[in-house]
């Protein structure tokens, strides 16, 4: 039978959203797609369809208008799932932080697993942040594994079900504002 | 009776590096109307530059609306401050921003060229401009320190100076750079996959480019020969073997070669700077706090951009206004459009070489 859980880890795929970064940040995941850096080699590869991916690469501070895409983005793709902040300003807000459209961050609206500084940020550094977040995906593939009722708690910190509802309050607090 | 269908592209699709979303309103597969929405990336960054920052960091600021043409909106910016301020850098500086200007339009270009291939379905070629793109990612490491946001340019010259061994390693770069964009010159003309895809896709005319403002290589294309090199008098283009390249077909394949064609002009510019290179200091110091207005314009990989700066006297801007090329050419794109497959929508949106950071600032 076919294994998805161990082949997972061999192939993940990535999903790449720009949530108004400045291209420079789009450019280098581009560039660490391409044979010199060569992302491709640990099996991953860039779709556009958040249903068939297990890595979230975003870039950018989130800005107005991209935030209700970025948390629909985020709660469309299936569990497990890691995500990764990419650049400055999408770890921080960097440059843009405090201008009037900007909303600091990738982390005020979805729980990120790995932040990956520079701005712009180099394709050796989003290769290892893609490397950890291999590490991280087992970790949730395996919790995964775990019988919710006799090994955890649905409220436990860091657990899988505790954040699809931390994202998913987020996204209703947004709309009533 | 009529039946049309509408078809959403974006604002997250596989074949866009950045938000935009197309609606394209369909009759069978031709495309019959347009709908384009551009502001999702809007950052607030005009305002921001009068009201957070002073006028000497503005320069590394505006350089974050774009990445892939940061060095044309920090020289752009720069050069009106120095207008303003009335210092005179040397010819030094002035040489080595013009340097920085083609490698960063080369590298542009490449990255246009690639992404037009990959979404005509040619994954090969896709690959090979992007793994000798490196060669020039390279030397604007070397040159700058950075792959992407250079922070190169200050108000009163550049950061950094280049030092002998650099320019060894620029020239060996540019060389081999050369040899494979003389290869895809081959490709691109001769290769009968791709003349599918590309011949007679996507024209623009050149009444129409003329009636719709295309501007950059989008109207050259069409045969309409403006460049901003041509016209302005900041950096002496003229002195470093700048020529126009047209061509007149309009359709991708035209848009292609135009590319290619400005590739092998800016590295025989970049070699003639480096033989050429005057002797003097990079950086001369400019005193005092701007007043008054100033217009700059520059030709970034796109098309013309233009910076408007108002100053007051005092620290901090009373207006920085930022006219970017694809802002300008979204008549044009919006024109294409009318008439093609769907099909054919992704390559022909990757041939304009849109930049929405830029537009939507």
């Amino acid at each position: 039978m076919f294994d998805l859980k161990k082949y997972r880890k061999k192939s993940p795929w990535i999903l790449h959203y720009n949530a108004g970064s400045c291209n420079g940040c789009d450019i280098e995941i581009l560039a660490s797609l391409a044979p010199k850096y060569d992302l491709e080699r640990f099996g991953v590869i860039n779709t556009g369809n958040p249903k068939q991916s297990d890595i979230f690469l975003v870039t950018g501070p989130v800005t107005y208008r991209s935030r209700e895409r970025l948390v629909e983005l985020y709660t469309q793709m299936p569990e497990p799932k890691v995500v990764i902040a990419v650049g400055s300003c999408s770890c921080t807000g960097g440059v843009f932080r405090d201008m009037v459209n900007v909303e600091d961050g990738v982390d005020r609206y979805i729980p990120v697993d790995v932040y990956v500084a520079g701005c712009a940020t180099s394709p050796e550094l989003i290769i290892d942040g893609v490397v950890k977040a291999l590490e991280i995906l087992e970790q949730k593939t395996k919790e995964m594994e775990k019988p919710l009722k006799l090994f955890r708690e649905a409220t436990l910190e860091n657990s899988i079900v505790n954040r699809r509802h931390t994202a998913l309050k987020v996204g209703e607090k947004d709309e009533e504002n | 009776m009529k039946q049309t269908i509408n078809i959403p592209l974006g604002s997250q699709h596989i074949a866009l590096l950045e938000p935009v979303r197309f609606k394209f309103e369909c009759e069978n597969e031709k495309i019959i109307g347009v709908d384009s929405d551009v502001g999702f990336v809007h950052r607030g960054i005009e305002r921001a530059c009068t009201t957070k920052f002073k006028f000497d960091s503005i320069g590394y600021v505006v350089a974050r609306v774009c990445g892939l043409c940061a060095i044309t909106h920090s020289l752009s910016y720069t050069v009106a401050i120095e207008k303003l301020l009335g210092g005179e850098i040397s010819k030094k500086a002035k040489y080595l921003r013009i340097l920085l200007l083609e490698l960063d339009r080369i590298h542009s270009h490449m990255l246009c060229l690639s992404h037009t291939c990959e979404n005509a379905g040619f994954e090969a070629m896709f690959m090979r401009i992007m793994g000798d793109r490196e060669l020039v990612m390279e030397i604007q490491e070397l040159l700058t320190g950075n792959r992407v946001q250079f922070d190169y340019i200050s108000i009163g010259g550049v950061n950094r100076d280049l030092n002998s061994t650099v320019a060894l390693k620029i020239k060996e770069n540019l060389y081999e750079v050369k040899q494979r964009v003389l290869g895809y010159m081959d490709e691109f003309t001769n290769n009968w996959s791709l003349s599918l895809k590309f011949k007679g896709i996507g024209a623009l005319s050149l009444d129409d480019a003329y009636i719709f403002n295309a501007i950059g290589p989008l109207a050259r294309a069409s045969g309409l020969n403006i460049d901003v090199r041509n016209e302005i008098d900041y950096l002496p283009f003229d002195e470093v073997g700048f020529l126009m390249q047209t061509h007149s077909d309009g359709d991708i394949n035209a848009r292609n070669l135009v590319r290619l064609n400005e590739i092998l002009n800016s590295i025989l510019m970049c070699e003639n700077i480096i033989n050429g290179l005057p002797e003097g200091e990079i950086f001369t110091k400019i005193k005092g706090k701007p007043n008054g207005e100033a217009i700059v314009r520059f030709e970034a990989p796109r098309g013309e951009l233009m910076y408007y700066v108002k100053g007051n006297g005092t620290a901090m801007l009373d207006r920085v206004r930022i006219k970017t090329p694809t802002f300008a050419s979204i008549p044009a794109f919006s024109h294409i459009f009318v008439g093609q497959d769907y099909a054919d929508a992704p390559a022909i949106l990757a041939s304009f070489d849109p930049c929405l950071s830029c537009t939507a600032k």
